[in-house]
């Protein structure tokens, strides 16, 4: 324990004296984590809602895609999206590699899944004749998705808290497509990394704290929204 | 296109010939991930069954500090862990410090909050009156606690198949445990990170993904069946 406790010590002042370069690990964290968390969204909602409400051939094909998808490894995720990046890959011209917009890529190619996956589950799991009663009733395409997506809230919700937490604590694709550069491209969680295995401990738990400190601020406040929300929304619709 | 073209058929005699360092990453891999999940598992049954059975105050504490848990990084345990198994640290006569046994430890600890917190929730969710029966036909506390895991099967083996699509997959932990270290305790992921960082073998790292991809894919499909088959025909008893 006296290990421990005396590197807990020493991390203690660099957390409470605001360390600059572990204010800038922390503002890139939270960067990517916000600019990989809405990416997803943005790209992956509508997908769900394709597969949740569409009734086209293959719509089964893409739900199973996107549940398997889950269990690609980050550390593979990032290596096919590096071979794509290198100067001589496909997308060699936008020179990618080592810098923090292949970071902010590789974070919202590993949320992605969680938003198609569990979005799309949550709508499917709605009541079975709520949507179809809004089709009857004249729901347009949009009334129709902005229903699904209000009614399947919590589900939402719970994929957005997935795929934070994601952004926040993986570390396989980043390193492999940053590089993990010390003072540049590193998140709180592959800072943690870098500096464990560079035998600074007290550093390494100070940024770890930080990081603990982060997830729980960032998943608490998205969590306490999701119970929020469903509450009120159940209670509605069994009064009617 | 050519150049990932060219990557690919550069990787397919390494996994088609079965090279030696790639097949003994294969093997150590699997062993992580058997002797990780085997661990958690008799260290976790127990205690989803605590939780999911047991009538005790601090009961829904433990079941939040379960769930809460797997959100913890990788990283995080890596570093906590290898703090305690230092030689300077607390368990540092134990001699494990960047080491396969290390590896082990950090993937039992990464795999338990799975095991605990998705057979929890799998026995709660039971039909209410199934286990009140059973307690009131006399069974006992073993009866009781056989008798639920079999009516919870699938949701123990889903904490079964996150427990193993976490000791395949993640590198934070055993990068920072096992200090990465060639021929010995890598397992496929964290190879494939060695090879693009340290190396730029592409050929080998796109090798090892293969690999490692084929394995999660024969291991969840495995698993999977046994679930559904396990699920189906239980369902199926229970109604007649």
């Amino acid at each position: 324990m006296q290990l421990l406790w005396n590197e807990l010590r020493l991390a203690v002042p660099l957390i409470v004296h605001g360390n600059p370069y572990l204010l800038s690990v922390i503002w890139f964290t939270i960067q990517v984590a916000a600019i990989a968390t809405v990416l997803a969204a943005v790209i992956g909602v509508p997908i769900a809602l394709a597969i949740g409400l569409g009734r086209f051939r293959g719509r089964r094909v893409l739900q199973i895609l996107a549940n398997a998808s889950l269990a690609l490894p980050p550390v593979v995720v990032g290596f096919f999206l590096f071979l794509v990046f290198v100067p001589q890959g496909p997308l060699g011209s936008l020179h990618l590699p080592v810098t923090k917009k292949a970071v902010f890529i590789a974070q919202t190619v590993l949320a992605l899944p969680y938003i198609v996956a569990l979005t799309a589950a949550a709508i499917q799991g709605l009541p079975a004749g709520l949507l179809a009663q809004a089709r009857l009733l004249g729901a347009g395409r949009v009334q129709l998705c902005t229903l699904a997506l209000r009614e399947a809230r919590i589900g939402v919700l719970a994929a957005v808290i997935a795929a934070l937490g994601t952004t926040l604590s993986e570390v396989g694709a980043i390193v492999i497509v940053g590089g993990n550069v010390y003072g540049y491209d590193q998140t709180l969680a592959s800072a943690t990394l870098f500096e464990a295995n560079a035998a600074h401990y007290a550093d390494a738990v100070a940024i770890a704290i930080v990081l603990i400190g982060l997830i729980l601020i960032l998943m608490g406040g998205v969590s306490l929204l999701q119970q929020h929300d469903g509450g009120i929304r159940l209670r509605f619709r069994s009064a009617t | 296109m050519a150049f990932l073209w060219h990557q690919l058929r550069s990787a397919i005699p390494l996994v088609a010939g079965g090279n030696a360092y790639i097949l003994a990453l294969t093997w150590v891999t699997i062993r992580v991930a058997a002797l990780s999940t085997a661990a958690a598992l008799v260290i976790g049954l127990p205690i989803g069954l605590t939780i999911g059975l047991g009538r005790f105050r601090g009961r829904r504490a433990l079941h939040i500090l379960a769930n809460a848990s797997l959100a913890l990084p990788p990283v995080i345990v890596g570093l906590a862990v290898l703090l305690l198994v230092l030689p300077q640290g607390a368990l540092g006569s134990w001699h494990i410090a960047y080491t396969l046994k290390a590896v082990y430890v950090a993937q039992t600890i990464l795999a338990l909050p799975y095991i605990v917190a998705l057979t929890a929730a799998a026995i709660q969710g039971l039909p209410p009156g199934l286990l009140a029966q059973a307690r009131l036909l006399g069974a006992g506390r073993r009866q009781l606690s056989l008798l639920a895991l079999r009516e919870a099967k699938i949701g123990v083996i889903a904490g079964i198949i996150a427990a193993l699509g976490a000791a395949l997959s993640e590198v934070g932990a055993v990068v920072i445990v096992g200090g990465n270290v060639q021929n010995y305790d890598q397992t496929l992921a964290s190879a494939v990170l060695q090879q693009v960082n340290d190396y730029t073998n592409y050929p080998y790292a796109l090798g090892i993904s293969l690999v490692l991809l084929a394995l999660i894919l024969l291991l969840m499909a495995i698993l999977t069946v046994l679930q559904q088959r396990a699920g189906g025909l239980h369902l199926r008893f229970r109604t007649a």
